[in-house]
């Protein structure tokens, strides 16, 4: 008799065990999708509150400066969402091409760029060396709002 | 052996109910928090629909330009959030001597007023733009 609750002792202690490790399995990867939906979620709500505006005037011809090779435009945070007012969280393509050179400086006295503030692009297009006559595009890309700016020279 | 059985049962079981517990808050907070944002830009969205401006006239006479500007939308638009630019060209201070149908205190631009920005610069401007809060942008040739 006493063997049998032996067996019986060391079989409840083994299922205990065995249930144990896979009820905190489960509950370790179930914390691991939470938080990922968690993050996704935080992820989607700012790029839904993003939204940005091109607001120079492609009429002007002070767009394109042909001194300095460079393209200026002005662009308006005009979501609900405060951004990062620096080149590498701005994604600026001119023409189908991504610009690295890219300043970013912030107006009207701003200290972030913050809804309605104003942040103007310097772009240096194409390594410096500038764009030709014709019809151009800058595309300006934060937390996946995407604005078109066409222009000629 | 029922016992043993039963006890692990019990042991997944109650692990089942907390990591479903901990993915119902986690989907809960995920979902309210988009809904949340998607009902601000709604409002925004609706706000800039209801916004419209009209440069009515820009003059440059002697070293003065006068822009004037009607608020022709439904929305009351405010003046620390409106820019305004010149040959692309961004300006500062313009808002302290602009005045709204006469008032140069108010903030605020309400449908039906007119907006007059009063700025002096050398340069002979060809354009001027000026942007509303929420985007809605108008630029006209100066005369």
């Amino acid at each position: 008799m006493a063997s049998v609750s032996v067996s019986h002792m060391i079989l409840f202690i083994a299922s205990i065990v065995i249930a144990a490790s896979v009820a905190g399995v489960f509950t370790d990867s179930i914390s691991q999708v939470s938080q990922a939906i968690d993050d996704r979620g935080l992820s989607v709500s700012e790029n839904v509150r993003t939204d940005i505006e091109v607001i120079s005037d492609s009429g002007s011809d002070a767009v394109y400066d042909e001194t300095t090779n460079n393209v200026t435009i002005h662009v308006k945070n005009t979501g609900s969402q405060r951004l990062v007012a620096e080149a590498r969280f701005i994604d600026v393509l001119v023409d189908g091409r991504y610009e690295t050179d890219v300043t970013v400086t912030l107006l009207d006295g701003a200290e972030s760029w913050g809804p309605g503030e104003v942040v103007r692009l310097d772009i240096s297009p194409n390594d410096g060396s500038g764009l030709g006559t014709g019809d151009h595009r800058v595309k300006v890309i934060v937390n996946e709002d995407e604005e078109v700016f066409r222009f000629r020279i | 052996m029922g016992f043993s059985v039963s006890g692990a049962a019990a042991i997944v079981f109650a692990g089942m109910f907390i990591g479903f517990g901990i993915l119902y808050g986690a989907a809960a907070n995920g979902f309210e928090r988009v809904s949340d944002a998607q009902d601000g830009r709604s409002e925004d969205v609706l706000d800039t629909r209801n916004t419209d401006i009209n440069v009515t006239s820009a003059e440059y006479s002697g070293d003065r330009l006068t822009v004037l500007v009607d608020n022709t939308g439904a929305a009351p638009i405010g003046l620390n959030a409106t820019d305004f630019l010149i040959e692309n060209e961004y300006q500062t201070g313009w808002r302290g001597p602009a005045t709204v149908d006469g008032d140069a205190e108010t903030e605020l631009w309400l449908p039906g007023e007119q907006l007059n920005v009063t700025v002096y610069t050398s340069d002979v401007p060809a354009r001027v733009t000026v942007v509303t809060g929420n985007g809605v942008t108008e630029s006209r040739e100066v005369n």
